[in-house]
């Protein structure tokens, strides 16, 4: 998506892109389980440092795709801390009810949605859409038709957008009221959704009027393969989990082995 | 062509895009929701169910099976191309979520696309949220009058937002002409040739 930012390309994007998507698909199902505070902290260190030191882009950009990650991490941690169910009370007042188990959870529930934001966000920097939907139909086999279309509707983001500022330029030129927020999205979303079924309608029948279909062999612009940073990758993943495990368990920072 | 065979390209290309509008809404939808998130109180379950509108919306334009689970899927992929500050939860939060719609359609045979079986989807949708967020968020561990707000809240929400707003703007979107190319000929198009 932020190819106009200048990247230098990593390892990271080197890597088969179905490949990329499934094993960390496999990590965050992985770290649904993990109930152990000490080991998910040191999970989400060792993906914040791969995310700052080998995704490719200049710091100034990291730092800002990550600022909203801190606000989550505030969010996602404070309603456990400040009502979650506990025994050990550290503070009351009124409804707040912060115990040392609930806070526990709560900087659980943190690092868990910062580890997820890092997966997702390291994926999505260093992959390119075109590659992973050409990467899906040839390794996994994803059919053609849902394939391109999702390219389509990928390539049809900044018209939509450009869409977007005409609708607002001529509400303003206008002078439209103000309105509730509903009312609101109804003003944008008919224009924009009655255009873009119109327009999708149209790329539809033009690639089925140039015999587009999924019933024969296909061949591929983009002859999507594996190498050898798949193995480099999948050994890294696997020496940082066994790595945050061990370190842990063996040196805990707090004596919680489940926050449940 | 392959008549009837499940989606056809058109119908995949239209809720595709359909779903890659609601995607960029659901981007733009996270920093409000933890926006309203320091008011406390769960408001912000409130809005919880913008989340689950394209597989609602996507299914009353097209009306046919798998288009409320493929929307969702694509809403949420664009969702994540886009860099969500949820990262790759949403992916599993989205097939999750458009499954349970689904499966509110089916229970209906695709044949009832009034407001009460979308409320029912948009319920189905947050049944879905709440398991994910069961596993993820532990939300159990709340204390039981938090709990029971949390619910409510994202309940109300979903109802309003994915149920009865969403039809509300499918109904608008019909007015402008745009769904009678995309939806199959129905029975009585077909009782009125034969008039």
């Amino acid at each position: 998506m932020r190819l106009e930012i200048g990247y230098r390309e990593t390892w990271l994007h080197r890597i088969n892109p179905s490949l990329k998507l499934l094993v960390m698909l496999a990590i965050f199902i992985a770290v649904l389980f993990v109930h152990n505070p000490n080991v998910l902290a040191n999970l989400a260190v060792a993906l914040l440092l791969l995310f700052f030191i080998c995704t490719g882009y200049p710091l100034k950009y990291l730092l800002l795709f990550f600022l909203p990650f801190l606000v989550i991490f505030v969010s996602t941690a404070s309603s456990m801390t400040l009502f979650g169910e506990g025994k050990t009370t550290w503070f009351q007042w009124g409804l707040i009810h912060i115990t040392e188990e609930s806070f526990l959870r709560g900087m659980h529930l943190g690092f868990r949605a910062l580890t997820f934001a890092l997966l997702g966000l390291i994926f999505s920097l260093t992959t390119r859409p075109v590659y992973l939907f050409y990467s899906l139909m040839q390794q996994l086999k994803l059919k053609p038709k849902y394939a391109y279309s999702f390219l389509a509707g990928i390539r049809l983001i900044p018209i939509i957008l450009e869409e977007f500022q005409t609708v607002q330029n001529a509400l303003k030129v206008r002078g439209a009221a103000q309105v509730g927020i509903f009312e609101k999205i109804k003003r944008y979303a008919i224009p924009l959704l009655s255009q873009s079924i119109r327009r999708a309608q149209r790329i539809a029948v033009a690639m089925e009027a140039k015999r587009f279909s999924s019933g024969m062999a296909r061949t591929f612009y983009y002859e999507i393969s594996f190498s050898k940073y798949d193995i480099v990758f999948i050994f890294s993943m696997a020496g940082i989990i066994v790595l945050a495990y061990c370190v842990g368990t063996i040196l805990p920072y707090v004596p919680v082995v489940d926050v449940r | 062509m392959q008549a009837s065979k499940g989606l056809k390209l058109a119908d995949i290309l239209i809720t595709v895009v359909i779903s890659i509008v609601f995607g960029i809404v659901y981007k733009l939808w996270g920093p409000f929701y933890y926006f309203v998130k320091p008011f406390g109180l769960h408001i912000d379950q409130l809005v919880y169910g913008m989340w689950f509108i394209a597989a609602t919306v996507a299914f009353l334009i097209i009306r046919k099976p798998g288009v409320a689970l493929l929307a969702e899927i694509a809403a949420s992929s664009g969702e994540f191309i886009a860099g969500s500050e949820w990262g790759l939860e949403v992916l599993i939060y989205g097939v999750v979520q458009g499954l349970l719609a689904e499966i509110v359609f089916a229970a209906f045979r695709y044949k009832r696309f009034d407001v009460l079986v979308v409320s029912l989807a948009a319920i189905g949708s947050t049944i879905g949220s709440l398991v994910m967020d069961f596993y993820k968020g532990y939300i159990e561990a709340l204390a039981p009058w938090n709990l029971a707000l949390f619910l409510l809240a994202r309940f109300v929400g979903a109802v309003l937002i994915s149920g009865v707003f969403a039809s509300s703007l499918v109904k608008a979107l019909e007015a402008t002409g745009v769904t009678q190319m995309v939806r199959s000929a129905s029975k009585e198009d077909y009782e009125q040739l034969n008039r």
